[in-house]
């Protein structure tokens, strides 16, 4: 290896050797893998949300407030475009958190990306392309995760579908601190929905509302899984895009927690449609996430 | 296009390793820049700048549906997406523990 290294420097420039190189930690990184999602490789639900992804300029920062905030603890895997945090709770992962740096003098939205369940990902990107939907990412498959691939809706908003190779996490009440609902905020909350019916199969319920915009709700397996609502009339800068939930005990000491952790309030406590209050916050870098109180008893009876 | 000079060459197709080996298969998403290879994760994108959060008063709620709630199948037609059957129910979140 060191006389093919020696020859090489007789024949090339030391910056040409510097590119030649650049790229050997990449090849040598060992695996990139991530924990497993589900319970049992037989247990699917296409439909729910499943996994969230946030993309952020400062890892340390986000792993600050988001353990200060839900008690989250991460574990750090270094992947080769950046470093990547599992969120755990209670011993369950609950979401990822890549650091990805934003270039100078350029604005960015950091966000959580929203994972949905498929069983196949080709067969559901096919049809989401059809319907027009735009490719963000091919379909990759990785080692303890399954196979995903990243769209963004024929509106813009953008979301990922996963085929755990571990399968779905079972239908249970979120504890404080986990993932508990999912809004997609859009031009036509209608349209939306008869795209994302068409991917995920989903059944698609009116929401009575008196805001004067439409509100539906989307389902699978009998169980609500998201709303799609068309934005509220008044927002100026009005880019599509999914919002995520995490279940909290009090919205609004959350959100003041959050505010003192160094996030700031977009949308204040409110009381929301289930009775319980729900507000939005923003992190440090600026990604939004939702926060939403369940008394436990709001949700119907299982099915038997 | 031909490269005369050989440092010139060298560089060029040095580069060029060096980006394969890197993994740099950029995807140009228009919202964010992916990458694919060995050790790459795709799983977070940036999203165009500024998400607006302002008209949310007024009633407007985005939560699910509780339990006994009267919302359900809107009226047949009209809607770009295809209704439940009627006298479905609308579903609400599961309410089971973990581990029940």
């Amino acid at each position: 290896m060191l006389s093919f290294v020696r020859g090489l420097r007789g024949n090339l420039p030391r910056s040409a050797l510097f590119l030649l190189f650049a790229g050997g930690p990449a090849l040598a990184a060992p695996p990139f893998e991530l924990p497993q999602i589900g319970g049992s490789p037989a247990e699917h639900h296409p439909g729910k949300i499943i996994w969230a992804d946030l993309v952020t300029p400062d890892l340390a920062v986000a792993e600050r407030f988001y353990g200060g905030l839900f008690g989250w603890s991460f574990k750090n895997i270094h992947a080769a475009n950046g470093d990547y945090a599992v969120a755990w709770i209670d011993g369950h992962p609950v979401g990822g958190l890549l650091e990805r740096p934003i270039p100078p003098g350029e604005h960015r939205q950091p966000a959580w990306l929203t994972f949905i369940a498929v069983k196949d990902v080709d067969a559901a990107r096919r049809t989401a392309l059809g319907s027009g939907a735009k490719s963000v990412s091919e379909p990759k498959t990785y080692a303890g995760r399954g196979r995903q691939a990243v769209l963004s809706d024929p509106d813009g908003a953008v979301f990922a579908v996963l085929a755990s190779t571990s399968g779905d996490p079972p239908d249970y009440l979120a504890e404080p601190g986990e993932w508990i609902w999912s809004a997609l905020l859009t031009k036509d909350a209608g349209h939306s929905a008869a795209f994302y019916q068409s991917v995920f199969g989903y059944d698609v319920f009116d929401l009575p509302s008196d805001d004067g915009v439409e509100h539906v709700v989307l389902s699978s397996d009998d169980y609500a899984r998201a709303s799609a609502n068309t934005f509220p009339t008044g927002s100026a800068r009005r880019h599509p895009h999914w919002l995520n939930f995490i279940r909290v005990a009090d919205a609004t000491k959350a959100a003041d927690k959050a505010v003192s952790l160094g996030g700031k309030i977009l949308v204040e406590p409110h009381e929301d449609r289930h009775g319980g209050h729900s507000a939005v916050v923003a992190d440090p870098a600026g990604a939004p996430i939702g926060l939403m109180e369940w008394s436990g008893t709001e949700s119907k009876a299982e099915p038997q | 296009m031909s490269v005369k000079h050989p440092q010139l060459k060298w560089a060029a197709v040095s580069l060029g390793l060096a980006l394969a080996g890197a993994g740099c298969a950029v995807t140009g998403v228009g919202v964010g820049v992916g990458y694919d290879g060995p050790g790459y994760y795709e799983g977070g994108f940036y999203e165009p700048y500024g998400y607006d959060y302002g008209g949310w008063g007024r009633g407007y709620r985005v939560g699910p549906p509780g339990g006994g709630h009267r919302g359900g199948p809107g009226p047949g037609g009209g809607h770009p997406y295809h209704s439940p059957a009627p006298g479905r129910s609308m579903p609400s979140m599961p309410g089971r523990p973990r581990g029940h």
